[in-house]
């Protein structure tokens, strides 16, 4: 009976250790959001307030915001289509040396985003490609495995009878698509473009290497706060900024995913 | 004539579709890596005429070698201990009795977090007057110095945490799909909890638990603002090493930071290759 008692304390006293480890890095961050004055050795603030917000917006967070943001929407609006057909390929079976395309698709993950960064800049320099493009393509590049992945996984376990049916039944090519094969990878799409949305909005090498500072994105206001001193409370909102959009996003996908099932 | 007005078949639908996704990775993974070697080569230089040398990486060698031993011993860190950490997380997600939810759902909502703000936050929890000290009434003159320390404290655990809970996600898709109808099996047959974990359920972790430390190591090598934000400005790991010489002012430090972006790279390229036949080989043994 203690035997049992014992794993069962000690199994608790695991869950809230790892509980904790997962939670306790972000104390400080929503403390610090929204905390005027908060000296040591004091362990909550000794005034609350907006300081941080204000410094952030001063700072131009709102800007910073849209941009990434939109920088997010145009990676994800790019690297999901072309993810999708490249999975659609790869799950077909279809494509000459399949292993090897694969392969391709997927090495940008084990290249270190800041050498292919860096290789390319002067390149893009030399080529006078605009910043901002030359942003956009890496970012895509860099998603391009994730989409692929996520939408080969699905593709992989969709069942063709639907659209073979829908064909028989007289559906144009572009119908089929449109009308039963979208639909039934919806769940699958929503998580490819989270994901590629996830490496714009979270990029902050490839947009200060490759950008020449044409793009300013909530992760290089982070790092410009961070590395200066005595701008906690501003480092901590920005910081909030940068997590609650994803956090929110990743809700919506995961509930659409679960009611699609 | 003909030819060009028939349909492509299936196999020629299918390379049109893998296309537009290859065409720019193609195009922008070799145009990096050759542009970047030619740097480091000494073939396009900024300024006066190119000629084939090894000087950059010469004159690199010492940065370069503290760089990779430094970049290998934070990320071997940091990636055990988000693999151990990480497969006690899927275990306790996936557990057949009181199976934690919430676990499960804090770990996935670690995921979306960017690195950049893992490391402000661990820079807020771990200075020397940051949260954790107030909350252990640790002056600050006392508290050991982890962020900018000599161990690189705060980097490993920055990415031990973020990684732990993307190793915690992998294994649990493996371990809630396939580990509970072979663990009700042993079970029946008598097998005790211990005998369960070692025998049913790390052997089906492995192979996942493998690819996602692999990955986790691969990133922690090449990612640059962690160690830029959160170590000390000597010695640098190579990411780290590359953008300073990248963004000096003395163009003759380009072709150096082209020269460690390369070795980088390589590195790279070596640990993935080693970790796919280590888990070709875990698969082979079964």
């Amino acid at each position: 009976m203690t035997a049992v008692r014992a794993v069962r304390a000690a199994s608790r006293t695991g869950r809230t250790l790892l509980a904790l480890w997962l939670v306790l890095p972000l104390v400080p961050l929503l403390l610090w959001a929204f905390a005027d004055r908060w000296t040591f050795p004091a362990v909550l603030p000794q005034e609350w307030g907006t300081r941080g917000a204000e410094e952030a917006l001063a700072a131009g967070a709102g800007g910073a915001f849209l941009t990434s943001t939109l920088l997010g929407a145009v990676v994800a609006l790019l690297a999901t289509p072309l993810g999708a057909m490249a999975g659609r390929a790869l799950a077909s079976r279809q494509v000459p040396a399949g292993t090897a395309v694969l392969a391709v698709l997927l090495s940008p993950l084990a290249l270190p985003p800041f050498a292919v960064a860096l290789g390319l800049d002067v390149l893009l320099l030399r080529l006078g490609v605009p910043a901002v493009g030359g942003v956009v393509v890496l970012l895509v590049v860099a998603a391009l495995p994730y989409t692929t992945l996520t939408m080969r996984a699905a593709y992989a376990a969709h069942d063709r009878g639907f659209e073979d049916e829908a064909r028989v039944l007289g559906a144009t090519r572009w119908q089929t698509v449109r009308s039963v094969q979208l639909p039934l990878v919806a769940p699958a799409l929503a998580g490819a473009a989270f994901l590629a949305f996830l490496v714009g909005w979270s990029d902050y090498i490839v947009t200060v290497l490759v950008g020449g500072g044409r793009l300013t994105t909530l992760p290089l206001l982070v790092a410009s706060a961070a590395s200066a001193t005595g701008s906690d409370a501003q480092v901590a909102i920005l910081s909030l900024t940068s997590i609650l959009p994803p956090v929110a996003l990743l809700l919506v996908v995961g509930s659409l995913g679960r009611r699609r099932r | 004539m003909t030819s060009t007005r028939r349909r492509p078949g299936p196999r020629g639908r299918a390379v049109l579709l893998v296309l537009p996704a290859l065409v720019p990775v193609v195009a922008v993974v070799g145009a990096a890596l050759t542009s970047a070697a030619l740097l480091s080569l000494g073939l396009a230089p900024l300024v006066g005429e190119p000629r084939l040398s090894l000087d950059a990486y010469r004159d690199a060698a010492g940065d370069l070698g503290t760089g990779i031993g430094l970049s290998l011993g934070i990320a071997a860190a940091a990636t055990f201990v988000a693999t151990v950490v990480g497969l006690c997380l899927a275990l306790a997600a996936t557990a057949a009795v009181r199976r934690s939810r919430l676990l499960g759902a804090l770990a996935a909502l670690t995921i979306p977090i960017p690195h950049l703000v893992g490391a402000a936050a661990m820079g807020l929890l771990l200075a020397d007057a940051g949260f954790l000290a107030r909350l252990l009434g640790v002056d600050p003159s006392s508290w050991p110095p982890l962020v900018g320390g000599p161990l690189w404290a705060a980097v490993v655990a920055e990415y031990a945490w973020k990684e732990s809970a993307f190793v915690a996600l992998v294994v649990a898709g493996v371990l809630s799909s396939r580990a509970a109808s072979y663990g009700e099996t042993a079970a029946l047959l008598g097998a005790g909890r211990w005998a369960r974990l070692r025998h049913v359920t790390l052997p089906l972790a492995a192979p996942a638990l493998g690819g996602a430390a692999a990955v986790s190591f691969v990133y922690t090598l090449g990612s640059y603002e962690v160690a830029a934000l959160l170590g000390r400005a000597h010695p640098e790991p190579l990411p780290v090493l590359a953008y300073r010489l990248f963004t000096s002012i003395d163009l003759a430090a380009r072709p150096q930071a082209a020269a460690v972006a390369l070795t980088t790279a390589g590195l790279a390229l070596v640990v993935v290759l080693l970790s796919l036949r280590a888990l070709r080989r875990l698969a082979a043994e079964r």
